[in-house]
């Protein structure tokens, strides 16, 4: 069975890859300030306040590493659904399933360009 | 010989195309002894009680790679495994993965044309003349590639697989790290047509690292290593040709 996407298995790997390294690299950090330097008082509350938070969400690195944020993971985890699907007995479905999953991912990309765009 | 000698029930799957409409179980309760391997075992029921069961071996030192079987569930070279880590009934199945021919014989034929798919020799733009002398090679170099040379072929890799089992067409463990073998050989230019292969039908990145292949594989040629460095080169070629292609060249 040609499957539909084959000619984009190496960018949807790529992205993946990323995902899994870059988004991994960039989540740890955010996720160790956001998720407990904050609340367990390591970090001070004011070092993210709006002021501070939107400035550097709108510097380019900022921009660049909310987009990478946002978009890497995204693409993991549709791959990750995609293959789970494959394992769990989908296989004969995958040429349906594969390019709705990647479709979302595709939208989710765009959405958050766009967001950072106008950020 | 002596007359507390341990007995083992062997389970096995037994299948004649002539005869039977699928696969049916067979149990032979037999003598052993302590140092056996399990091909042992087999050996013994085929000479000494059922003639009529079939299975492959040749070198009985896990280099042939002809006597690859399920054992208890598990993808197994038969003449490595020691008799005496399984308990007191031994499940033998075929191969997982592959067609039945009879009995614990596998068809091979769609690994040998996977095998060949990824041109599994030194591809070159111009042949060496033989006034040139030989292709030199460091220990180095050599070092690159030499672990994915070690596959004997004994197709446990494809056994284990799950890929393989949803996606028949996936080149597989053994295939792909015997291309990518090639393609990291220093004297070595047909990386180019490989990457063409592994991005093709039966696409390397449907690999999804499950590792199976490198669990089971005795000779420890890490497949699923190569198989992943494989995905990158594969990637990143395409990604090259993609830029390169807009300038008109390849
Ligand atoms: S008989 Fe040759 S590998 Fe087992």
């Amino acid at each position: 069975m040609k499957h539909p996407l084959l000619k984009l298995e190496p960018l949807i790997w790529l992205l993946f890859g990323q995902g899994i390294l870059l988004g991994t690299i960039l989540l740890t950090p955010w996720v160790l300030v956001v998720g407990l330097g904050v609340p367990l008082g390591i970090v001070p509350a004011e070092a993210l306040s709006y002021e501070r938070a939107i400035a550097l969400a709108s510097h380019i690195v900022g921009r660049l590493i909310l987009l990478g944020l946002i978009v890497l993971p995204l693409w993991k985890g549709v791959h990750h659904m995609r293959h789970s699907f494959i394992d769990f007995g989908g296989a004969e479905r995958d040429a349906l399933v594969a390019p709705l999953l990647y479709l979302l991912a595709t939208i989710g990309s765009v959405l958050a360009l766009v967001a950072v765009v106008r950020i | 010989m002596s007359d507390g000698q341990q007995k083992k029930t062997f389970v096995i799957t037994r299948f004649d195309p002539d005869r039977d409409d699928a696969p049916r179980k067979q149990a032979y309760e037999i003598p052993v002894h302590p140092d056996w391997k399990v091909l042992d075992a087999l050996n013994f029921i085929k000479d000494e009680i059922d003639a009529t069961l079939s299975h492959r071996w040749s070198c009985r030192m896990a280099v042939c790679g002809s006597c690859g079987m399920m054992v208890d569930g598990e993808p197994r070279l038969t003449c490595k495994e020691a008799l005496d880590q399984y308990g007191d009934t031994v499940d033998v199945a075929p191969l997982a993965n592959f067609p039945v021919v009879r009995d614990l014989v596998i068809e091979a034929d769609g690994f040998m044309e996977k095998l060949t798919s990824v041109k599994p020799w030194i591809i070159r733009a111009k042949e060496l003349a033989v006034e040139e002398g030989p292709m030199r090679q460091s220990p180095g170099e050599l070092e690159e590639f030499k672990q994915f040379s070690m596959c004997i072929n004994c197709m446990l890799c494809y056994s284990a697989c799950p890929v393989v089992a949803n996606e028949p067409e996936f080149i597989g463990p053994a295939a792909i790290a015997l291309g990518h073998r090639y393609s990291l050989d220093s004297r070595d230019e047909g990386a180019a047509e490989r990457n063409e292969v592994f991005r093709g039908e039966g696409t390397v990145f449907s690999c999804s690292f499950a590792n199976e292949c490198s669990e089971v594989c005795p000779k420890h040629v890490d497949p699923a290593a190569a198989v992943n460095q494989a995905k990158l080169n594969a990637a990143i070629d395409w990604a090259t040709s993609l830029v390169l292609s807009r300038g008109g060249s390849k």
